[in-house]
């Protein structure tokens, strides 16, 4: 059930999904789920992005006109939704990059240990 | 492109396919591959709603799937869709009907040229028995005319009636004497011709006329060559000059304009009405202040005996609907109370249906669905059904406006003419569709996406029910308080209507044919003419076969309009400080056509003539006022101030007490012998009476026939039995009694209706718990107490609240009640008995049924 599946899941930071999403479309277009198996395998398995965000995020990107999305036909014949990074995406996707580092370079220093204090005076 | 709901269906299953593919490539058997791909996948239904949740964007696809859905849900369930609609069309129509004339008469702009800055001036004092309307007199308005600067122009006019001959059948037409800067004023041109010049409104050169578009088309067939053609005015030939556009029928319905030509008479002075144009940079109180300082400026009227006049402005438009706004305001409450009560009953049938539905809901839920998408659903299932009942309203609406204007009393309303329905209308029609839509569907739509699912579906064996029990017991009650409202209302109102039915008049004369004659004063210039044609016309309507008796009386019983004053007493005692009474002149015979009954003396007679002794007829009431136990006939009393020695008029009759007057109040009376009367003023205008005899048939082609003879130039007015100059009179209150009887008649039903719908379902709702009681030995007895119980809790409850609004509530409706307080008792009490017992039989038809419910079997029934 839903409850328990969430329980092992690493909550992804608002924000993030949509960062992942444009970052594996780099590579080029791709289908809803080779995006999720590709999260999964370039997070060597941590990251399973449940298919009721993932889903919602990528009309969410295409509204935005971040990504956009074409029906085509995938290599076993089936009709699939083939989703592609826009020039508008790859620029948010820069933004976004930028956004993080600095998010994570900041989470880093609070995380790091702390100076040695200082003495009494 | 964006997706439709397909498009994310068949993405979802492409997806589910290739995560298949994959497992069963990695050596899952097909079986075990769907399974774990259903089970990463996780909710379908909720993974395609949450996206499709997403494209915001779409909100117009996504209504329209609500839409499709809602109205596949109104059609599973047609009798509650009906139902539901039919109570929406008729409380949603008369809304709309009742605002179809709200806003053609209170809320349109007038049809003038930028109408909020006209204002109507008065310079009147305030304070005085009897209400004036609006006015300047003479010699102020022609210094205002002058001198006002605060408005870019004021014009004065007057109302008058006027009879146009020698086109088809005389007739007597509504108009008014207009300056010539009126129609400039107003900022309405006529559409064919030319306004007045100013040379026109001189007396003398004043001998033109502008008519009416619909006089114009019905008279003169829509002639373009009228302009510059002559017709006959109260006898006087004036040039037509122009023809004004459709619709414009300033003042009060006038069909005829004539010059002003303002003659100032020395020994008098004469009101006007007068309206004005506030100049762009003028505020009301400058205006006011200076019509104030320019009459103080002039010398003051030794006639005014110290009453101090007081400068007014009113918008020009408050000025038209002063009257009838409370009366519309009374008629749109009294509607709105229709359609809350239709909330009500259509928001109980939803909480019905949604308990009828709640496995649907709880399945739905379980499978995904989001609660606000439920509670979306459900609300939009009642805008739907509102949106239906508003259109079928519409209908309701058209047929409801038609007969509200063939019931309006003819004249009363102002601005009737454009009561139109109009795009005001339909957008006021949809506010109201969405407005109760979301109303009545709000509470059940939050309690339907409330439910839990489990409880919802673990309710197979469930023996007790009562969900929304309360909720559907408030609504119940509300209805039947706003219903006892309602009828209160229209009990008050009809009561009064019995009161003035049967008010003892005085007289008997239901069937009395009544004609009134305005003579012009070019064709009888003085008393004697007029008098020669009363005997002449009085003479022949006596030979009209079946009539019993003939008279003719000055002024038209029950009008309004009258002559009053004071008088002098011979004797010791003078006249009692302020007594004044009504001085009808009447001719010999109209005490016996009327049936007022002779107390003591005798009728006039023709001898009582110019040169014999004058004599008077008093009513009842003077003669006990004056001479308390004593004889009345033969005293003396004068209508002039010293008297004269040949100015003393005899008493020679005392006949009984009528009612005159358009209150229906009676007053003291001296009647007048019109062979003695030398002012032309007071018989120019006869009513002529004729008393038929009991197998007549309708007299007044005859006396229409008896004019034509005397004079074709005359038209006939008022040809009708006393009996319609009696609901002319009170045309006012019948009309409102009429229209809150029939919303009284509707909120009873839907009241009753409602009650019904939630007992019936409470009965449907607890069989099983019947049976139970019936095989734990409850008698069918017991059971329909118990339903019956439940119905008076609710119908006694909500009674109660009624009562009490209606103590509240009924004031409004004081002006127009007649002899009847607005918390009568008696009232009060009926329509609380009529509710009630309509409450009960509304519970009856449930509470039998639950009597008829077999023990055992009932406890073996499923959901």
């Amino acid at each position: 059930m839903n409850e328990t599946r969430g329980l092992s899941r690493i909550e992804l930071l608002q924000g993030t999904l949509d960062l992942i999403i444009l970052q594996t479309l780099r590579w080029g277009p791709r289908h809803g789920y080779g995006i999720a198996q590709m999260i999964r395998a370039s997070s060597h398995d941590v990251l399973q992005v449940d298919t009721g965000s993932l889903y919602p995020a990528l009309h969410r990107l295409e509204r935005q006109r971040w990504i956009a999305a074409e029906w085509s036909t995938s290599e076993n014949n089936q009709r699939v939704r083939v989703y592609t990074l826009t020039a508008k995406g790859r620029k948010q996707l820069e933004r976004e990059r930028s956004q993080w580092e600095q998010l994570s370079h900041a989470i880093a220093g609070v995380l790091a240990p702390p100076p040695p204090a200082e003495s009494e005076p | 492109m964006s997706p439709s709901d397909d498009e994310i269906r068949e993405e979802i299953a492409a997806h589910l396919r290739m995560a298949i593919a994959d497992k069963m490539a990695r050596g899952a058997s097909r079986e075990e591959a769907e399974r774990a791909a259903r089970a990463d996948f996780g909710n379908v239904t909720h993974v395609a709603e949450v996206t499709r949740e997403v494209r915001g964007g779409l909100w117009l696809e996504r209504l329209g799937q609500d839409l499709r859905d809602g109205w596949r849900a109104l059609r599973r369930t047609p009798a509650f869709t009906a139902v539901a609609v039919a109570t929406l069309a008729l409380a949603i129509g008369a809304n709309s009907a009742v605002f179809t004339v709200v806003n053609g008469v209170l809320l349109q702009p007038l049809p003038f040229r930028d109408p909020g800055r006209l204002y109507a001036v008065s310079y009147l004092p305030t304070h005085v028995p009897f209400e004036l309307p609006p006015g300047v007199d003479d010699r102020l308005y022609l210094e205002y005319r002058q001198h006002v600067s605060r408005f870019d122009r004021i014009t004065g006019y007057q109302r008058q009636e006027l009879t146009l001959s020698g086109v088809g059948d005389a007739t007597r037409l509504p108009g008014a004497r207009a300056s010539a800067t009126f129609f400039e004023v107003l900022g309405v041109q006529p559409a064919l011709g030319r306004a007045f010049s100013a040379e026109e409104d001189q007396a003398g050169t004043d001998r033109v006329v502008i008519l009416s578009d619909r006089l114009w088309r019905a008279r003169f067939s829509g002639d373009r060559a009228i302009l510059g053609k002559t017709i006959t005015l109260d006898g006087i030939p004036r040039t037509v000059v122009g023809v004004m556009p459709r619709g414009f029928t300033f003042p009060a319905a006038s069909q005829i304009w004539t010059p002003l030509a303002l003659r100032l008479d020395p020994g008098n002075s004469f009101l006007f009405s007068v309206t004005g144009r506030l100049s762009a940079d003028a505020t009301p109180e400058q205006a006011k202040s200076e019509l104030e300082a320019i009459a103080l400026a002039l010398p003051p009227d030794p006639r005014a005996g110290g009453i101090k006049p007081v400068a007014r402005i009113i918008p020009l438009k408050d000025t038209l609907i002063g009257e009838v706004q409370t009366s519309l305001l009374v008629l749109a409450g009294a509607v709105a109370f229709v359609l809350l009560i239709a909330c009500a009953n259509v928001a109980n049938l939803l909480l019905i249906r949604a308990a009828t539905r709640r496995h649907e809901m709880a399945v739905r839920i379980a499978l995904g669905a989001s609660r606000a998408r439920i509670a979306r659903q459900l609300l939009t299932e009642s805008l739907l059904i509102a949106l239906i009942g508003a259109a079928a309203g519409i209908l309701v609406a058209f047929a409801g406006v038609r007969a509200l204007l063939a019931l309006a009393p003819a004249g009363r309303i102002p601005r009737i003419d454009e009561v139109h329905l109009n795009g005001w209308v339909l957008v006021f029609t949809l506010a109201v569709a969405v407005i109760t839509g979301i109303a009545f569907g709000v509470v059940p739509a939050r309690s339907g996406a409330r439910r839990e699912p489990q409880e919802a579906l673990g309710q197979g064996t469930r023996l007790v029910g009562g969900s929304h029990h309360g909720l559907r017991s408030t609504f119940v009650t509300a209805e039947i308080a706003l219903a006892l409202m309602l009828l209160s209302g229209a009990g008050l109102m009809i009561k009064s209507f019995f009161m003035m039915r049967s008010l003892d008049t005085g007289y008997d004369a239901s069937r009395v044919v009544t004609m009134s004659v305005n003579l012009p004063q070019i064709a009888y210039p003085d008393a004697a003419r007029l008098q020669a044609f009363h005997t002449a016309l009085l003479e022949r309507l006596t030979r009209i076969p079946g009539a019993s008796a003939v008279g003719a009386v000055a002024f038209r019983p029950m009008s309004g309009a009258g002559i009053m004053g004071d008088f002098v007493v011979e004797g010791p005692t003078p006249l009692p400080h302020g007594y004044t009474v009504d001085k009808p002149t009447v001719s010999p015979g109209y005490f016996a056509a009327l049936g007022i009954s002779i107390l003591a003396g005798r009728d006039f007679t023709p001898a009582d003539r110019a040169g014999a002794p004058g004599v008077v007829v008093v009513s009842q009431t003077v003669a006990r006022r004056l001479w308390p136990n004593e004889r009345a006939v033969g005293k003396r009393i004068s209508m002039q101030e010293p008297p004269g020695p040949n100015d003393w008029l005899t008493v020679i009759g005392v006949v009984n007490d009528v009612v005159q007057d358009a209150q229906l109040s009676r007053h003291s009376t001296i009647y007048l012998p019109y062979l003695q009367m030398s002012s032309w003023g007071f018989i120019n205008q006869m009513t002529f009476v004729v008393r038929p005899q009991p197998a007549a048939g309708n007299l007044a082609p005859a006396m229409r026939g008896a004019l034509r003879d005397v004079d074709p130039a005359v038209p006939a007015q008022a040809l009708q039995t006393m009996d319609q100059s009696l609901m002319d009179t009170i045309a006012e209150p019948v009309f409102q009694m009429r229209l809150l009887a029939t919303f009284a008649c509707l909120a009873l039903f839907l009241a009753a209706l409602g009650t019904y719908g939630v007992l019936a379902y409470d009965v449907t709702e607890r069989t099983r718990e019947i049976g139970l009681r019936m095989a734990l030995g409850a008698t069918p007895g017991t059971v329909l107490r118990m339903v019956l119980g439940r119905t008076a809790t609710l119908a006694f409850t909500g009674a109660a609240l009624g009562v009490a609004g209606s103590l509240m509530l009924t004031r409004v409706l004081t002006r127009w009640l007649f002899e009847v307080k607005p918390t009568d008792p008696a009232t009060l009490t009926a329509v609380t008995v009529v509710l009630l017992v309509a409450a009960l039989l509304a519970g009856l038809l449930p509470a039998q049924r639950a009597a008829r419910v077999r023990g055992l079997t009932t406890l073996l029934l499923r959901d």
